[in-house]
């Protein structure tokens, strides 16, 4: 991808061995750590706050504040969290970090563990990335034989050791308070903040916790100085941001960009521009928690507070790139679905809520909704928002608020019309025969599972609505272009 | 790696590593992505083949097995960087373009295709 | 399904995968990944077992098994068939991919063959969008796949 892209979290990503720790070190690996040591703990947390640093799994939060709770805290015994659960579906920047730079993570918690007073951290990781497990469990084992974890690291007294924790299949665990309940053997079910981590949180004790990327952030900044951090990015956006671009963009993958880059430079200029020449129709940010933006958001600069602006969230960085044969009201339904599934099922609103929200969606899509579902959909959601305990209910309705805000005339062609302009919603289409083009070669008949079909060889085939069910295998199959979807 | 008892240590470990890198800046280094991506892309045959290959090269070489660049849309990639240049990054390459790697670009200077620009 | 492992090897086995962790239920979901990766399922009577070592409920035990996707009750087949069905592979089309699996192996999603050589499930996100649409068959990933190619990968494992 082009340069537009100035690389911090993944600046060895690609560059270096990550299952050997001197080439770490060749890049000034571990210096950071010893930096650190040196000085005051209180000094690591200021750099931090003057980084401006804020969490890059999806919440925002800025870092150095996080480091100065946790520390300010009383307590023998705290603990530094690594949160490498990544569950959104189409981000994929943890991974690789963890697979591309792992120690890059085990210093920076040493350093998180310095400046609040923690000897213990552990990285809760998803069980869906073995590699990544596999680069980490070696690079602990570098770094302990290397005396950089385990006690007295580097002859200062400072003692620090990481463990490794596994997820289990729960998008919801990666909400920090569900996240230190499935640490503890239990079932990932959040709990009212406060009190928050910092103050009670793994064991009942202090704790941080921090995302992957935010963490492969903090060695550059320690090494670079804050100045140098601060110097990249917006007003209140500081450094860069890594996005997974994925879908229908030409240049699929992750870059890393300033804050404040526009989403036309992001999708354009890096991504290649859409596949197969089709229309720019949508970016999906923030994933199930997120909203879409729209053509008029191509220009804005891409930071927090915008996104926040156009009605979506930041997130973790994925950005799901759809065009115009994507249905809107359709990726509502698929986020919903995702949503329902996921849910821990703990308060009433999340749980029911959400397969209301379900419910409706698959009424429209399915060509049975009525004009007043749409009225429904956005009064639930609002109910949805300011009701549920934790993040995940409280943003699984943005899919929805996002795509009526921007695509209402989609769904008002659903219900109204029972038309889906995209031709995605299998019961808003038909698979039309032009008598025009049809050779009768019979191929389509042959193919139609349904047997909805009728045509004698060489004559035009017609195909019986009621009988059809719209798998569009005839369409496949015709080599005369003689099947349209309407 | 021996445990490093200090931070002096640590950074007389760290500055003898460096020079050992700038020694190695006069090698043939041959960096190939063996991330998820990668390796569901075919990557493994191509460090295989670059394994088997160097050694019965003319010059010196390095082959590191690296994270990915992020190039999903060009996996496998593997990025080559001949003594006292920049680094060339090269996608979508199997074994047969692997071989043109070593053969036309590094022996003998020439242009190929798959190179991936901006990196 | 009824548990046709002979319970004092479960028991011996539970036993040896608890102590690693030192019997500590905090552990739970890590001798839960152990124990599925050795029995290849979770059933009761495993759940049963592991209860009893940590000295907890198995109602609780049964609660967290129930509430990961990673876990089951059933046996996997030989060859698990995961299929990605996150954002990226969603707009590339793995609902197609997903169907033509059902068709050709005739079975529904969370289902396993009869004659236990594959399972399918459905998976939200491997992490490895820039191939979508991506399935896993055990721990192989495949990227890119379309609905013809699904025969020739079924096949590759007969």
């Amino acid at each position: 991808m082009k340069s537009k892209q100035i690389k911090i979290a993944l600046r060895n990503c690609g560059h270096i061995d990550p299952e050997d720790i001197a080439d770490y070190m060749s890049k000034d690996g571990y210096a950071a750590l010893g930096k650190c040591l040196i000085g005051s703990r209180e000094g690591v947390v200021e750099t931090m706050k003057k980084s401006g640093l804020r969490g890059r799994g999806g919440g925002g939060f800025p870092t150095g504040k996080k480091w100065e709770l946790a520390a300010a805290v009383p307590g023998e015994k705290k603990y530094v969290i690594c949160n490498a659960d990544e569950g959104d579906p189409g981000a994929f920047m943890d991974r690789s970090v963890l697979e591309g730079d792992p120690h890059s993570v085990l210093e920076a918690m040493a350093i998180c563990g310095y400046a609040i007073g923690a000897d213990e951290g552990y990285i809760y990781i998803r069980a869906e990335y073995p590699l990544a497990i596999k680069r980490l469990k070696i690079a602990m084992a570098q770094a302990r034989e290397a005396g950089l974890l385990g006690k007295n690291i580097l002859g200062t007294g400072f003692n620090f050791d990481i463990g490794l924790k596994y997820g289990a299949g729960a998008f919801v665990c990666g909400e920090e308070t569900a996240l230190i309940k499935s640490m503890e053997g239990n079932r990932g079910e959040p709990v009212m903040k406060p009190p928050y981590p910092a103050q009670k949180g793994y064991m009942g004790k202090p704790t941080n916790v921090n995302n992957v990327e935010t963490f492969a952030n903090i060695p550059a900044i320690i090494n670079n100085g804050a100045d140098w951090f601060a110097s990249i990015g917006t007003e209140g956006s500081k450094g860069t941001k890594v996005f997974a671009l994925a879908g229908k963009v030409k240049n699929v993958g992750l870059v890393e960009v300033p804050m404040g880059t526009t989403l036309r430079e992001l999708i354009y200029e890096i991504g290649g521009g859409i596949l197969n020449g089709k229309k720019f129709k949508a970016a999906q940010t923030g994933g199930p928690s997120g909203g879409c933006l729209t053509e008029k958001h191509l220009d804005t600069p891409i930071d927090y507070e915008s996104l926040k602006q156009a009605g979506s969230m930041m997130g973790s960085g994925g950005l799901i790139v759809m065009d115009e044969d994507d249905c809107m009201v359709a990726v509502a339904q698929f986020y919903l679905d995702f949503t329902v599934e996921e849910s821990c099922g703990k308060c009433v609103p999340c749980r029911e809520g959400n397969k209301v929200l379900y419910q409706l969606l698959n009424k429209i899509t399915h060509g049975k909704g009525e004009l007043e579902d749409l009225k429904k959909l956005k009064d639930f959601s609002e109910v949805i928002k300011s009701a549920s305990l934790c993040g995940l209910g409280q943003t699984s309705p943005n899919p929805v608020l996002s795509t009526l805000d921007n695509f209402y005339d989609e769904y008002y062609e659903h219900v109204t019309e029972k038309k889906c302009r995209s031709k995605h919603c299998r019961a808003l289409i038909k698979y039309i025969i032009i008598p025009e083009k049809c050779v009768g070669c019979g191929a389509c008949k042959r193919a139609c599972p349904a047997e909805a079909i009728s045509g004698e060889v060489k004559k035009t085939h017609l195909i019986d609505q009621e009988k059809c069910i719209k798998c569009g295998a005839c369409y496949q199959k015709c080599k005369f272009n003689s099947i349209i979807i309407e | 790696m021996k445990a490093i008892k200090s931070i002096d240590d640590l950074k007389t470990l760290t500055d003898e590593i460096k020079v050992k890198s700038i020694g190695d800046k006069k090698k043939v280094q041959i960096c190939i992505a063996m991330a998820t991506c990668s390796i569901a892309s075919g990557s493994g045959k191509v460090l295989e083949f670059f394994k088997e290959e160097m050694p019965k090269q003319p010059f010196e070489f390095m082959i590191r097995s690296t994270g990915c660049l992020g190039l999903c849309h060009s996996e496998p990639t593997v990025e080559v960087t001949l003594p006292d240049s920049d680094p060339v990054v090269f996608g979508s390459v199997d074994v047969k373009m692997a071989r043109s790697i070593i053969d036309d670009f590094i022996k003998s200077g020439k242009t190929i295709d798959g190179v991936i620009e901006g990196n | 399904m009824a548990c046709q492992i002979k319970e004092n090897e479960i028991k011996e086995k539970v036993i040896e995968i608890c102590s690693e962790f030192k019997n500590d239920p905090n552990d739970l979901i890590a001798i839960l990944h152990k124990a599925q990766n050795h029995f290849g399922f979770l059933p009761k009577e495993v759940q049963a077992a592991i209860a009893e070592v940590l000295n907890i409920s198995s109602a609780k035990v049964y609660g967290v098994v129930t509430f990961y996707s990673y876990f089951t009750m059933e046996p996997r087949g030989k060859h698990p068939i995961s299929i990605c069905m996150g954002t990226a592979c969603y707009v590339k089309g793995a609902e197609k991919v997903l169907k033509e699996f059902e068709s050709k192996l005739e079975i529904k999603n969370g289902q396993t063959t009869p004659d236990g050589k594959f399972s399918m499930n459905t998976l939200r996100c491997i992490g490895a969008c820039g191939l979508a649409p991506v399935i896993m068959i055990g721990e192989k990933v495949y990227g890119g796949v379309k609905q013809e190619d699904v025969s020739k990968i079924i096949k590759e494992y007969e």
